[in-house]
């Protein structure tokens, strides 16, 4: 299995000595993002994110399946995530290392458990005929940080993304083509975004988020904390590493609030500008199939 | 050049009015040329053509690609183990390892020799490098046996840069063949520092204030991903050097 490339002595003793002088070799302050860049593609569903020289592309996609026998009132809602060798020579394909399996958990955890997609309205036939959503996920670059940038690929693609509409007469299940109907959003409930901490010093008491690769590469433990603008923490995941201050802790998730309120502005701001472009006619609002939730 | 820049394509035809003749030396061919016998000479990679009558040499300047050694190139490794007689030295995350003996430092017997760390930063020479063979390193000049500035180096910070860049540095005269005067500038706004330049992509400086390395690393890093000009550069130096102060 091939091992990433570690840095050398000199570059772990140069970050750390930065660190402590609240220096990061890009200028940036130690709460600071990258520059995030956010674009939609053509279709509905397709989002890229960029954090620095972090990219991540995600894809939504739906087809109608039979649901789970034991959840026959639910849709199917999977995320699936890729790291190729594209994205660092330290991945292989067809075999998770640790960084593969903690991004599908933690996004598993921060999208689908906390209830972010209301599988409900994904059902069309109970016991018979769902919705199921997929959301493809592909870094393609990998310099640091790939959960939260996965995180908000994901959200962006799934709130972005639009499926068929559906009609059901006398048991006659139909599904509309774009050009019969428009397609409509999928039934969204919160929009939850990762905020990951990376400690460094001895005692983990210097936090810095948005790690580059050669800074996660020597950081002593992290946290990742998913949260929604209202403040509801969907999970944190604390895996190994040093301890830390509980109070530094709840500094941390504070702190996270007000990065998670920026990336929902960002993102709304993002498809609100992606949807004037794609209404050109002006007449989106009266085509739509939507009804007001 | 005042001649406009000659690029070439993998395969080109070289107009054989452009190779240079020489009464007494042999033709040299640098990187980027192949000579096919008898009598033909291919580029085998896309780039500016540089003919340079007077050492009756000549080779293609590109930039980007991976480092492939080659010899008297001065390189930054990065100690990988330490065997019997030798250090194993990562050039690049891509390439085997080459082969440092442990008494190719200035002065060094068996038990004087330097004691590196594995992730140690050295600056050496590449004295072999043959297709399909591991590359080997000195850190001492076989004629002289002095260092000439080879040798472990200690604290500061190696940041990693195109090749392009690290061979624009390495230029004798780098600010009017290299278009490159970042770091003279930096010296003329007062900041200490050294630095020592790899021509595998990687640039060490050194310096007793961690913020001169940072800033150093910035311009460096800004100056090859927006390829800025000399001009540009004296902005991006007054910028950083503002923000500093």
């Amino acid at each position: 299995m091939p091992r990433e490339a570690e840095p050398s002595l000199n570059e772990k003793q140069f970050i750390l000595q930065a660190l402590q002088e609240n220096l990061r070799l890009d200028g940036r302050q130690l709460d600071q993002y990258r520059p995030l860049e956010l674009t939609f593609g053509d279709e509905y569903g397709v989002a890229q994110v960029s954090l620095g020289k972090t990219k991540v592309f995600a894809k939504a996609s739906a087809e109608v399946t039979v649901p789970y026998t034991d959840r026959p009132l639910d849709g199917v809602f999977t995320i699936m995530t890729e790291l190729s060798p594209m994205a660092s020579p330290a991945f292989e394909v067809n075999r998770p290392n640790e960084t593969e399996v903690l991004l599908s958990r933690l996004l598993e955890k921060t999208v689908r458990r906390s209830g972010a997609l209301d599988t409900e309205s994904l059902c069309l036939v109970a016991g018979q005929k769902c919705w199921s959503v997929r959301v493809d996920v592909h870094v393609l670059s990998h310099d640091g940080n790939v959960i939260d940038a996965s995180c908000l690929a994901v959200v962006a693609a799934l709130r972005h993304f639009r499926k068929s509409d559906t009609s059901m007469e006398g048991g006659v299940l139909t599904v509309y083509t774009p050009a019969e109907r428009e397609p409509v959003p999928l039934g969204w409930l919160h929009s939850p975004f990762c905020v990951t901490w990376s400690f460094f010093g001895d005692e983990g008491e210097t936090a810095v988020l948005d790690a580059t690769r050669a800074e996660e590469q020597i950081r002593v433990g992290s946290c990742t904390i998913s949260l929604n603008r209202h403040g509801e923490i969907c999970q944190i995941a604390k895996l190994g590493g040093t301890p830390v201050e509980a109070v530094a802790l709840l500094q941390c998730t504070s702190l996270a609030l007000t990065k998670v309120k920026e990336f929902s502005t960002v993102l709304d701001r993002k498809l609100a500008e992606d949807s004037k472009r794609r209404d050109k006619s002006g007449r989106a609002a009266e085509l739509t199939a939507e009804n007001d939730r | 050049m005042a001649t406009a820049p000659l690029l070439v394509l993998p395969g080109d035809t070289i107009d054989p009015s452009l190779i240079p003749t020489h009464r007494k030396q042999p033709l040299r061919l640098g990187p980027g040329l192949r000579h096919i016998p008898p009598s033909e000479i291919v580029p085998t990679v896309a780039g500016q053509l540089v003919v340079d009558p007077k050492k009756n040499s000549m080779w293609v300047e590109y930039n980007g690609g991976r480092y492939i050694p080659s010899t008297h190139d001065l390189v930054i490794g990065q100690v990988h183990r330490s065997a019997a007689d030798l250090y194993y030295v990562n050039l690049s995350p891509y390439t085997a390892n080459a082969a440092l003996p442990h008494l190719a430092f200035e002065g060094a017997t068996k038990k004087t020799r330097p004691q590196l760390l594995p992730g140690a930063l050295i600056y050496a020479r590449v004295t072999l490098a043959n297709r399909h063979m591991d590359p080997e390193l000195e850190c001492v000049s076989s004629t002289t046996g002095k260092a000439e500035g080879l040798g472990p180096l200690t604290g500061g910070m190696a940041f990693d840069v195109s090749l392009g860049l690290a061979r624009r540095l390495l230029m004798a005269r780098n600010r009017e063949e290299g278009r490159v005067e970042v770091l003279e500038l930096l010296g003329a706004e007062g900041l200490a520092f050294e630095t020592a330049v790899g021509r595998n992509g990687r640039v060490w400086v050194g310096s007793e204030s961690t913020k001169t390395i940072v800033l150093v690393g910035r311009a460096l890093k800004e100056t090859d991903e927006g390829d800025l000009t000399v001009e540009q550069q004296r902005k991006l130096v007054k910028r950083l050097v503002k923000q500093l102060r």
